[in-house]
């Protein structure tokens, strides 16, 4: 199972999440295993499970104001029956001073108390955001991810049949490199994102040539940290002999591929020396993006076609009259 | 080689039984033209079919030329005739 340990998340995201640590060093080692991250709230009244033991629990204006409003016992009863899981982090939101017996028996029981100068719904958005990043499910592939007009095309494909060549042609107009040959993908609620090996960065392997450094050839403009996965364009060899293996000749329908759960449209392109893939690429992106606006024009061509059909007009009829 | 089949779907042939047509025949080596009243299409050519305008009840006469065209023409003629384009 993913785990965030509190240690990596006080180390990466102090400043971002502005936090400040109340408990001992040695409390720090416990680790999260849930994105959601639950506001204590009726945990405080005595309604728990074992759902404390996974997520991270917030202390915010709402439950301080609860436990200021019961007797020190009760306080400290309430805050015991939390404690007494293995809660992996307690943070206080808004700055708020600790409630009285909460920091010397967390320490008792290893639990880490942060406090956050951030209200409580903006620390939970950036928290979880943060969770979901560190513990989605990782998948490397073997291709390239490129943004196109916009659009985050992943190359799929054999070995040497020309994604980084196709790549770099993209790069050189103008387009920007994510990642070459190896491309890492993480998920963000339904999105797919990808971005490179931090080992790898914008190198790039062309055959014939050797490694090249795209950042260094064409500048910050040519390249992106990362991108979500919005089309795969799986590259094949045109097989002139093999007239079984089929392309698609409509697309009116995406074909698509499961990536980390997620379905994401695909597209064939069979290749063969000469063909300008770069120019399919540009049009790929902006045919999906024109779908994303709702218009479909397989579809489209679709309707059209039928409607005039059930005109029954002659062929002959359609050609355009160019005479005076 | 030559055949003459008659479109037999309520709709005609739109843009999905094109599809499907010109995927049928490019699995041929043989060459496939499509005529209808004169006008001569290649088979493999989505476009060029649908130039045809052929709604149901049109006759259309294919003609193959190769090795496997005998195998091309029963092919095409089940997918038209008796699948009807599987009235896509």
């Amino acid at each position: 199972m993913a785990e965030v340990s509190v240690r990596a998340l006080v180390g990466t995201k102090k400043e971002d999440l502005s936090l400040e640590v109340l408990t001992g060093e040695g409390t720090l080692d416990t680790s999260i295993y849930s994105v959601e991250v639950n506001r204590l709230g009726l945990c405080l009244a005595g309604y728990t499970g074992p759902f404390m033991e996974q997520s991270v629990q917030v202390i915010g204006q709402t439950e301080m104001g609860y436990l200021q409003m019961l007797s020190q016992d009760a306080r400290r009863a309430a805050i015991g029956g939390v404690l007494a899981f293995r809660v992996p982090l307690i943070v206080i939101t808004r700055g708020l001073e600790p409630p009285d017996a909460l920091i010397p028996l967390a320490e008792e029981r290893g639990i880490p108390v942060l406090r956050t100068t951030l209200v409580t719904g903006e620390f939970i958005r950036r928290m979880t955001g943060y969770l979901e990043y560190m513990l989605s499910p990782r998948l490397t592939v073997h291709g390239t991810l490129v943004d196109v007009y916009g659009v985050g095309l992943l190359y799929t494909g054999q070995a040497a049949i020309g994604k980084s060549e196709c790549a770099l042609d993209l790069v050189e107009r103008g387009h920007r490199l994510i990642a070459d040959d190896v491309v890492t993908l993480f998920r963000r609620g339904r999105a797919v994102i990808g971005q490179a090996n931090e080992l790898t960065g914008f190198h790039m392997e062309i055959r014939g040539l050797g490694i090249i450094n795209v950042q260094a050839l064409f500048g910050i403009r040519s390249v992106g940290m990362h991108k979500r996965v919005e089309v795969v364009v799986n590259l094949a060899e045109w097989t002139k002999d093999r007239p079984d293996v089929e392309y698609e000749r409509l697309g009116i329908d995406y074909a698509h591929v499961d990536m980390l759960g997620v379905e994401i449209p695909k597209v064939t392109i069979p290749i063969f020396p000469g063909k300008n893939i770069t120019v399919i690429s540009e049009v790929v992106a902006m045919n999906h993006i024109l779908r994303v606006h709702g218009c479909n024009a397989a579809m489209d061509f679709e309707k059209h076609m039928i409607e005039l059909l059930s005109q029954k007009r002659s062929a002959e009829s359609y050609f355009l009259d160019v005479e005076e | 080689m030559e055949r003459t089949i008659e479109i037999k779907n309520s709709l005609g042939v739109h843009a999905r039984p094109a599809a499907m047509f010109v995927q049928t025949a490019a699995r041929f080596k043989a060459k496939i033209v499509v005529e209808r009243d004169g006008i001569e299409v290649n088979g493999k050519s989505i476009m060029g079919v649908l130039m045809l305008a052929a709604e149901r009840g049109a006759r259309l006469r294919l003609r193959a030329d190769g090795s496997d065209s005998s195998d091309a023409l029963t092919a095409l003629a089940d997918l038209v005739e008796v699948r009807m384009f599987d009235e896509s």
